[in-house]
């Protein structure tokens, strides 16, 4: 990228918190934030173990016209997003609000809206469907809500591509403010898989744990006993503006988003390629983007699939790239916590990275037992370590080898 | 319950306002931001609730409630 991004702002949705003291505050802790799922009968379901956030209507802001109309996950990005803005302290009455972007990465949508229609359709007939269901079960409908909300009116996108859409989404977002298209941009995701189809259908995908009597420690990322990740739910939501604009405002600076790297596997529609070499692509791009040598990156924030071949492909492109160099680097995969968020994963992987930046604390890779012999990394088992860290880089893969590395630093 | 007060506690129970929110003479646009997507939900809830038959677009959010009231009668 031309210039760096400043990340003025952050709001987070979590099943950690919802504030983010308290997400940081339980990230260190090292705990785990899955729990079995209550709020339906999963009993049936193979994988019937999430990250959840209880505490939403808690938190909120919205009343009770607005929330009838919206799907939860809409929900939890309009509570991220409010977060986010107060956080960097725009000031809405003077913003120019045609100059602000807003940018989010959604995978599923919001089912739990679209089934409870569905079901009521085909009960009561067409008279008996919410007119609500045709504008807010699709995934952009949450970026609609917010710019709605806010009245925004800069130029806004929602990207859906699985486990990378909150990264692409983040990338987008600054590169519309390098090119001067927005002023400000409130970018990142948010996704709610917590619901009978949703789930459903995340477990004929495939890649859950199906943990679910030890479900504190079903999300065991290069650990030699994993079986797949944990579904998770939430947001997170950043505020993306100029550092001279950020400095001009006397802005806090969290960090900066540096360069991108992407790359797509193309060999299957789910699988990824069993070689290494378009991720490898992305991790080579995202360095060269930023600028930085192999041996500048202080840590990796890990995709962190927790499946057999997910995670020695990640060890295995790493090791290639890096080489003696990667015993150097931190690594970790802090989703281990709280679940997988799918769509906006990245995002939270982001505010995760961005807070143990200025905590100088590298968050851990929780429930880690015995090391893979073919995963020959060091991923921060179990306890946070004290480090440093002014540049990272964070990894996303989705479905098919949807890859997307992003290089943040702290100064 | 006369015509008026049923429209006037459909219209407030459908949108989530309280009575004395709602302008009897101002548009439902123009008093409280209804949009198009709340007056079908509006539609529905009058047709079930009083047992008529209101088609698409015979009430938009440029009716005030008085304007609403009157349509209503005309079809009961």
């Amino acid at each position: 990228m031309k210039e760096r991004i400043a990340i003025t702002g952050i709001g987070v949705v979590s099943p950690a918190g919802l504030k983010k003291e308290t997400f940081w505050a339980n990230l260190k802790a090292g705990r785990s934030f899955v729990d079995e799922i209550k709020r339906f009968d999963a009993s049936l379901y193979p994988s019937r173990i999430a990250g959840q956030v209880h505490e939403l209507d808690t938190y909120s802001h919205l009343s009770s016209r607005l929330l009838k109309k919206i799907d939860v996950f809409s929900h939890m990005a309009l509570v991220a997003s409010n977060e986010a803005i107060k956080d960097a302290h725009l000031d809405l009455e003077k913003v120019d609000k045609e100059r602000v972007g807003v940018f989010m990465g959604n995978a599923l949508g919001g089912w739990l809206f679209a089934e409870t229609e569905l079901r009521d359709m085909y009960m009561e007939g067409r008279e008996g469907v919410s007119p609500y269901m045709a504008s807010a079960w699709f995934p952009a409908a949450s970026q609609g809500q917010v710019t709605i909300y806010y009245g925004f009116k800069g130029y806004s996108k929602t990207i859906v591509a699985d486990k990378a859409s909150s990264a692409l989404a983040l990338w987008y977002a600054a590169k519309t403010i390098i090119q001067d298209k927005n002023e400000f941009a409130l970018a990142g995701g948010m996704e709610a898989p917590i619901t009978p189809y949703a789930l459903l259908c995340a477990n004929t995908r495939g890649g859950l744990s199906k943990n679910n009597l030890n479900f504190k420690k079903a999300y065991r990322p290069f650990d030699l006993y994993r079986d797949g990740f944990v579904l998770g739910e939430g947001s997170g939501m950043v505020i993306l503006e100029r550092e001279d604009d950020a400095i001009k405002r006397k802005s806090h600076i969290y960090g900066f988003i540096k360069g991108v790297g992407f790359s797509c596997d193309g060999v299957h529609r789910i699988r990824y390629s069993l070689n290494t070499e378009a991720l490898e692509f992305a991790i080579n791009e995202c360095l060269k983007e930023c600028e930085w040598e192999k041996e500048e990156v202080d840590y990796i924030c890990l995709d962190g699939e927790a499946t057999i071949l997910g995670d020695i492909l990640e060890a295995k492109a790493l090791n290639s790239i890096f080489g003696d160099k990667l015993k150097e680097i931190s690594l970790s995969a802090p989703k281990s916590m709280l679940g997988n968020l799918l769509g906006a994963q990245t995002s939270l992987d982001l505010i995760a990275t961005l807070l143990s930046m200025q905590n100088s604390l590298v968050l851990p890779t929780i429930n880690f037992q015995e090391k893979d012999p073919h995963c020959d990394i060091d991923c921060t088992p179990n306890y946070p370590r004290e480090r440093k860290i002014k540049k990272a880089l964070i990894l996303a893969r989705g479905r098919g080898g949807i890859n997307v590395v992003l290089g943040v630093e702290k100064e | 319950m006369g015509i008026k007060e049923d429209v006037l506690g459909i219209i407030c129970k459908t949108l989530d306002v309280k009575e004395e929110e709602v302008a009897p003479d101002k548009t439902l646009y123009d008093s409280l931001g209804v949009d198009s997507t709340e007056m079908v939900e509006l539609r529905v809830a009058i047709n079930k609730s009083l047992e008529i038959n209101l088609e698409g677009n015979e009430i938009t959010n440029r009716h005030s409630p008085n304007q609403i009231i009157e349509i209503v009668a005309q079809k009961k």
